[in-house]
């Protein structure tokens, strides 16, 4: 019975950080405002995203595709004169609410930048730097989750062996992929990603898009993308924004293929200046 | 699944984060103390005052109006008149040689310069900023008032010499004010005006100047400012008589000197020296009022400067639209006659003899640098042997030597910087990491500004009534560094903040992104790639806080000829020795003070080496 469980730690390597218990994530938005001192930039928003699927939101430029996705962690707190009203339930809990504490929010919501941004320290030092900040000092452990980290990202491949590299050292895609190791090692349950590829070539992109397949087996992920191919190629359901309002929401397939909004279908169709 | 249905509670709820907000209270409270010692500066200076209006002996209405300073003997009097005089006479006819000077410098290297001689330009200008004010003083004292008395017959001690000198001292903040206000003018301006036919010259000149005319503005009320609170170049040079005179030639006493006067303990115990806490309140409101008027004016070229509001730099614009109708006539009418009487030549003979006058303003002060170098090093290098440095002070100047002084500088620095840096550091911290725009952030925004504004003789009389008389701590190494602290606190806030600045924003959301507190994230990521920076500003802090002389004026004596053994000992310092050493009637003190000028300067070029070799090296080591 021992033996079963040591041989079993060793597999699964499970980050021993009170993240994912939920056996469920999914979000519940309800009339959720967001505004930048007195400007609304994003109007009145409900949707619900599901669990273990890929969310895609697509929309014009500053039409506030980012200011929503930076809500789901809370991160919009950072910046001064951001406020946020409406309801925003993550597996039933208001996370706009009072009682809820953005840090611990971030440790169950992972976030993937736009550009990469990985700490100019080695590749084992980022990836373990959520363990470490969440207590975790056995070296052991850091090792395990480090190493099941980039095997999820797909990158323990190419840097297995040179984990004590700086991090500045690696190619732009691998940059991006370490940032979503980095994410996973926290032990989340859903992955936030604002135009995780838009600073990478069309390779990195791909690897990246195969990943981010892979990834919905185990997590939620909600992407935002300037890319309509890219949307329709790894979401499954699609959001369209249009000056901060929630055009449409369904079904990516359905988004695509049968728009039930005329502005949906100018967009999509690229009749949109 | 319903929301209500979940059981479980809420796994995000807020935790207890006892750390988290005591660092946040701590930080706080350090930035705070910029207020406490707000406060110091005001309780010092109205309560000294307070003494000194309600003496039988003192009239308030002539202490304004007066014209007889006396402050000493049988019947004193009270009239501020001569020393307001010598003040606006010395402080603005620096302005009146400066003023100009920078604002043609700085349309220069904003318009006309190559990028070499600006790269050249700028170090230039922070050597001049660099240059302790006793140096100066000494500089004007013994070489430039020479040539007045030589030629112009004047007295000793003259206006002339200091006006001279401090023209040039306020050079460095008027170039470096006019210069960003004139790069923050639109691109788009000057090629509408270039693009109508107008010349660089008629483009740097109408266009450029009037649309930065504010920030030029408060680049000579910043100057006045510093005109009007600087101690130690009146002292030396300007004497110390105050009699009602409007020649510049004559001897002349400044607010400030008179201060400084009661520092040196040349005025006997009494009323005389409740006076100097008036005369500081009135040079506080008044460096206050000049100070809080440029701010008004860079506040809002600085948000022109900085992203989010645009409208700024659109109002600038339309403004300059607004000028642009006169102007277009003009030029137009210009371009037409100028087809017909073909004096384009003109014109552009017009650019060529403009840009050169410009520039030479700045060759003029390269002169003045160099003379004063020269002078320096002609006077006090042969002075510098080994038992110069090893020997102790001495009234035989063949003896004399600065060992002791050098101990006494060295451990009142570190003393200072021991005090300054964990408590600007942290401000630092708080001001850049922590603080939301809220009004009291604002607030304390301010008051740190202010601070910087505050003249540093008014520091020397608040490290005297809270160090000194409220704490007792005596004529101590401990009252001459918290005072030398509390002065440079502004400065190592500002240099450390600006390091804060530095680091990308995207460390600070990758490191709360994966759930990292606000501290660790300044902890782990913030800070240590600040370090370097925060290194430099704070050597360049303590550079400062070394060759200041007019704050511990009060506190250092000239006739503690050993190095201090404990911080409760009294001590001597490089530049109030070489204050000693220059007013000393034998000319073998004045060398001595050039010698000791010398190290000082070293000493300082040392430490800027090390500052720039650390921020060179961190650069290229730099991932980011
Ligand atoms: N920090 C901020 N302060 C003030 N306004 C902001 C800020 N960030 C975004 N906005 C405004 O909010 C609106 C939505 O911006 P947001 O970044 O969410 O758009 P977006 O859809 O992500 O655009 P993009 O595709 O260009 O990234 C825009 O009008 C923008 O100007
Ligand atoms: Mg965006």
């Amino acid at each position: 019975m021992f033996a079963f469980l040591n041989k079993k730690k060793k597999e699964e390597c499970v980050c021993p950080i009170p993240g994912k218990e939920a056996k469920e994530a999914y979000i519940d938005m309800k009339g959720v405002n967001i505004f930048y001192g007195s400007n609304r930039a994003v109007k009145d928003v409900s949707m619900r995203i599901k669990h273990r699927k890929v969310t895609a939101f697509i929309g014009p430029s500053g039409c506030g595709k980012s200011t929503l996705l930076r809500a789901l962690n809370r991160m919009n707190d950072e910046i001064d004169g951001c406020k946020m009203t409406g309801s925003i339930f993550m597996n039933g809990v208001d996370i706009l609410g009072k009682k809820v504490d953005p840090v611990s929010l971030r440790t169950n919501v992972g976030m993937v930048f736009q550009k990469p941004n990985p700490f100019p320290k080695s590749i084992f030092d980022n990836v373990a730097y959520g363990p470490r900040i969440h207590g975790i000092r056995k070296k052991s452990t850091l090792d395990c989750i480090v190493e099941k980290s980039l095997r999820d990202a797909a990158l323990w491949e190419e840097v297995g062996d040179r984990l004590a590299e700086s991090a500045i050292g690696l190619s732009g895609g691998q940059q991006q992929r370490l940032c979503i190791a980095r994410a996973l090692a926290v032990n989340p349950e859903m992955i936030l990603m604002d135009e995780p590829c838009s600073a990478l070539d069309p390779i990195a992109t791909s690897k990246i898009e195969d990943l981010i397949f892979e990834l919905k087996k185990s997590y939620t992920v909600v992407i935002v993308t300037h890319n309509m191919q890219q949307a329709a190629r790894v979401s499954d359901d699609t959001g369209f924004m249009y000056l901060g309002e929630l055009i449409e929401f369904g079904p990516t397939k359905q988004i695509f293929q049968r728009p039930k909004q005329k502005l949906t279908e100018n967009y999509i169709t690229g009749r949109f200046g | 699944m319903e929301p209500s249905t979940e059981k479980g509670g809420n796994p995000y709820r807020k935790r207890f984060r006892p750390g988290e907000d005591l660092i946040s209270w701590f930080l706080l409270g350090m930035a705070s103390l910029a207020i406490i010692v707000s406060l110091a500066i005001i309780y010092t200076l109205v309560d000294g005052s307070y003494g000194f209006f309600i003496d039988a002996r003192v009239d308030i209405i002539d202490f304004f109006t007066g014209k007889n300073w006396s402050p000493h003997g049988a019947t004193p009097s009270f009239g501020m008149g001569p020393l307001i005089q010598g003040t606006v006479m010395i402080a603005g006819g620096a302005l009146i040689l400066g003023g100009p000077l920078g604002i043609m410098a700085a349309l220069y290297l904003s318009e006309f310069a190559h990028n070499r001689i600006r790269a050249v330009a700028k170090p230039f200008l922070e050597i001049l900023a660099g240059i302790p004010s006793i140096v100066y003083g000494f500089f004007a004292l013994l070489v430039i008032s020479q040539v007045f008395r030589d030629y112009f017959e004047a007295d000793y001690f003259n206006a002339a010499s200091a006006i001279v000198v401090m023209a040039v001292m306020i050079l460095p903040i008027v170039v470096s004010v006019s210069d960003d206000s004139m790069k923050a003018v639109p691109r788009e301006m000057r090629e509408a005006s270039l693009a109508m036919g107008a010349t660089k010259w008629e483009t740097a000149t109408k266009v450029v100047m009037p649309a930065a005319s504010s920030g030029i503005m408060a680049s000579v009320l910043l100057g006045l400012a510093r005109a009007i609170g600087e101690t130690m170049v009146v002292v030396l040079a300007a004497g110390s008589i105050a009699k009602f005179s409007w020649s510049i030639f004559h001897e002349h006493m400044t607010m400030t000197a008179y201060i400084a006067q009661v520092a040196t303990g040349d005025i006997p115990p009494g009323i005389g020296i409740q006076a100097a806490f008036a005369v500081g309140l009135v040079l506080f409101a008044i460096t206050f009022l000049i100070n809080w008027l440029a701010s008004k004016v860079v506040i809002s070229i600085k948000k022109g400067g900085s992203g989010g509001l645009r409208r700024k730099k659109l109002g600038l614009l339309s403004s300059a639209l607004h000028l642009l109708p006169n102007l277009t006539n003009d030029l137009l009418d210009k371009v037409r006659s100028d087809r017909m009487s073909k004096n384009m030549t003109m014109r552009y003979v017009k650019e060529r003899v403009g840009k050169v006058v410009l520039g030479s303003s700045l060759l003029v002060a390269l002169v003045f640098l160099v003379f004063l170098l020269y002078s320096i090093l002609e006077q006090g290098l042969s002075g510098l042997t080994p038992h110069f440095f090893t020997n102790f002070p001495s009234s035989d100047p063949a003896k004399a030597g600065i060992w002791p002084v050098i101990q006494g500088s060295v451990y009142l620095v570190l003393l200072t910087m021991l005090f300054a840096m964990p408590v600007g550091i942290g401000a630092a911290i708080y001001l850049n990491e922590f603080a939301k725009e809220n009004w009291f952030n604002l607030f304390l925004r301010r008051i740190i500004q202010n601070l910087a504004g505050v003249p540093s003789i008014v520091f020397g009389l608040v490290g005297l009534t809270i160090f000194v008389r409220f704490f007792s701590f005596g004529l101590s190494l401990l009252s001459g560094a918290l005072t030398l602290a509390i002065m440079v606190l502004p400065i190592v806030i500002v240099t450390s903040e600006e390091a804060l600045r530095s680091v990308p924003q995207t460390f600070r959301e990758a490191a709360r992104g994966l759930g990292a507190t606000k501290w660790q994230t300044v902890w782990h990521h913030v800070l240590p790639n600040a370090i370097p920076g925060v290194l430099t500003g704070s050597i360049l802090s303590l550079s400062r806080a070394l060759g200041e002389t007019a704050p511990i004026l009060f506190i250092a004596s000239f006739f503690s000829k050993v190095a201090p053994n404990s911080i409760m000992d009294g001590f001597l310092a490089l530049p109030i020795t070489i204050f000693y050493w220059t007013k000393h009637p034998k000319q073998e003190f004045q060398d001595l003070a050039a010698t000791t000028i010398i190290v000082l300067l070293l000493i300082l070029l040392t430490m800027n080496a090390v500052a720039i070799f650390i921020r060179q090296r961190s650069q290229s080591k730099r991932k980011w």
